[in-house]
């Protein structure tokens, strides 16, 4: 039988891809010898050991793999991370694991057209799908002005919400969401030229890397998944991780699922600042200042009305690695979208191929984005940093998963089916999701503020 | 001129930078103002500065509310002037917070 793709190119995909991350990354070669044994395995195998797939697909169907290499991703980035810090404690799980572990934790599984974690949903609209995130019961109050038709929708009844959708035209939806902060995105599959998973806004290119000098000091200025993982990776690799927080507006994770939160932030100090006060936001950025990376996950006006401007706090402080993590990115067209791991996964293109290749729409993972964009992260971050720091990296949630789909597309419908139906028959029965375990709890919102002042000698 | 307000509807100022969508808003009729003057449709053209008691500014993605907080407006684009209904200044709504999960 003639197959679509090679599947020498394809059964060795991961460690291509570790390969193109570090060459990106001018990061040197991957030294094969040295790489975990999970790379070499077949795409649909990391699939079926990933713990992702009793995460995609009907509630009442079989469990199902997404044709694109997504946990192989994962693990290419995790390994290259690995190899570039040198640190053993990156070694003992995969990065295909990560894709999994808050459902594991959470006990949350497919729900075909809503999200794992329930607050996204596929809907229609008058001209095709869309995703949309109401995380937050306040999202709700946002619909009257969204539908334009003034009329409430009750907290929760998506039903009513998909009657009046079917009316609307998709590109003043998705426009007015953009204006009023909902996190909407359109279910399609743009193909286009090859993405780049990160972007250097600011400073030199990325160059050779060397050895950090000394364990890098990271300030971790986000929340929910991406930039929390991506700090706790960082940890992993050896650096110290500072969590900074406003007590007007802390991590939302803290009010989730314990476990979670713990395994993400455990370890890191917590330092929480009153953003409100002049006195709060001068140690923000004497923090900030004595920093070797800062990750953060802000929309660009937001710290602007701050007073914190990447690109001003790169001239005094020229060793800096701001890592900005965002749903689509800091463009003037984007940088005031916001985005969720499942919507954006949807915005990338998932379900829409998903559909060519099963003939359904569906979530693809728990909030897939975000870790995925973690782990993408704490690589460019690393590497910035050995590479003498100076830099404003971009990682986008979008940009990553776009990446991914442009590394891994077939040319039509019907080699998505076919790669769908081979992996299908390859993975076999599917592994549970296996989560790692937090090693202690996570520092109280503030419980490190003082000290870590004292110890970075910030006046306070 | 008082006119009826409607959830969804956009305007800007006729004397700034600002724009504005209405999030939520109060039955009857009302004059939604920024800088002192009606604020006018998003097609429409203005002229003039804000007068001196209503020149605060508005900020891109803040909130405002009025005093019993019936009326709420997103503002998409940020000027000089400051937002008023029926002469009552609007404040700024605090942040929502961030959601548990996503």
């Amino acid at each position: 039988m003639a197959t679509a793709a090679s599947p020498l190119a394809e059964a060795d995909f991961a460690t291509r891809y570790a390969q193109h991350l570090l060459a990106q990354l001018q990061a040197g070669p991957l030294h094969s010898a040295a790489a975990p044994p999970g790379l070499q395995r077949h795409p649909a195998i990391a699939w079926a050991q990933s713990g992702l797939m009793p995460l995609c697909g009907e509630p009442e169907g079989a469990p199902q793999l997404c044709p694109l290499p997504l946990p192989s991703c994962a693990d290419a980035a995790l390994a290259a991370l690995a190899q570039l810090s040198g640190a053993a404690a990156l070694r003992g799980f995969s990065g295909a694991q990560l894709l999994s572990e808050r459902a594991a934790l959470m006990q949350l599984t497919r729900g075909g057209a809503i999200s794992a974690g329930g607050a996204c949903h596929l809907l229609d609209t008058r001209e095709g799908g869309i995703a949309l995130s109401l995380p937050r019961e306040e999202d709700w109050e946002l619909l009257p002005a969204w539908l334009q038709d003034g009329q409430a929708v009750d907290v929760g009844d998506w039903s009513a919400l998909q009657a009046r959708l079917v009316l609307q035209a998709r590109d003043e939806l998705l426009e007015r969401a953009q204006l009023l902060g909902l996190a909407c995105a359109a279910d399609v599959d743009a193909a286009s030229q090859a993405v780049p998973w990160l972007r250097v806004l600011h400073g030199a290119p990325l160059h050779g890397v060397n050895a950090p000098r000394r364990p890098p000091r990271v300030l971790e200025l986000a929340s929910l998944w991406a930039g929390p993982l991506c700090g706790h990776l960082l940890q992993l690799a050896g650096a110290e991780v500072v969590k900074l927080e406003s007590w007007q507006r802390p991590d939302g994770a803290r009010r989730g699922n314990r476990d979670f939160y713990d395994l993400l932030n455990a370890g890191k100090r917590s330092v929480a600042l009153d953003f409100a006060s002049r006195e709060g936001r001068a140690q923000l950025r004497a923090l900030i200042a004595h920093a070797d990376i800062v990750i953060e996950g802000s929309r660009p006006r937001a710290l602007r009305q701050l007073g914190i401007v990447a690109e001003e706090l790169l001239a005094e402080q020229p060793r800096l690695s701001w890592i900005a993590i965002s749903a689509y990115g800091r463009s003037a067209e984007q940088e005031l979208r916001i985005g969720y791991g499942d919507d954006v996964g949807v915005g990338a293109g998932l379900s829409a191929i998903q559909a060519q290749a099963c003939g359904q729409r569906m979530f693809i993972g728990d909030a897939i984005a975000d870790p995925l964009a973690g782990l993408h992260a704490a690589l460019a971050a690393w590497a910035s940093h050995a590479s003498g720091g100076g830099r404003l990296i971009e990682v986008s949630l979008c940009g990553v998963l776009r990446h991914i789909v442009e590394s891994a597309r077939l040319p039509e419908a019907a080699a998505w089916r076919e790669r769908y139906v081979r992996w299908m028959a390859a993975a076999g029965t599917p592994a549970t999701p296996v989560p790692r375990r937090a090693p202690a709890l996570a520092a109280a919102l503030g419980a490190d503020t003082q000290s870590l002042l004292r110890d970075w000698a910030v006046p306070c | 001129m008082a006119a009826v307000l409607k959830a969804g509807s956009r305007f800007k100022s006729a004397v700034c930078d600002t724009q504005v969508m209405l999030v939520k808003a109060p039955a009857g009729e009302h004059v939604l103002s920024c800088g002192g003057v009606e604020m006018i449709a998003p097609t429409a053209t203005g002229g003039g500065t804000p007068a001196p008691e209503f020149a605060g500014g508005t900020m891109i993605g803040k909130r405002y509310v009025n005093a019993d907080e019936s009326l709420e407006v997103l503002c998409t684009k940020g000027g000089a002037g400051s937002l008023a209904l029926n002469g009552e200044a609007l404040q700024v709504k605090q942040a929502k917070q961030l959601p548990s999960s996503d």
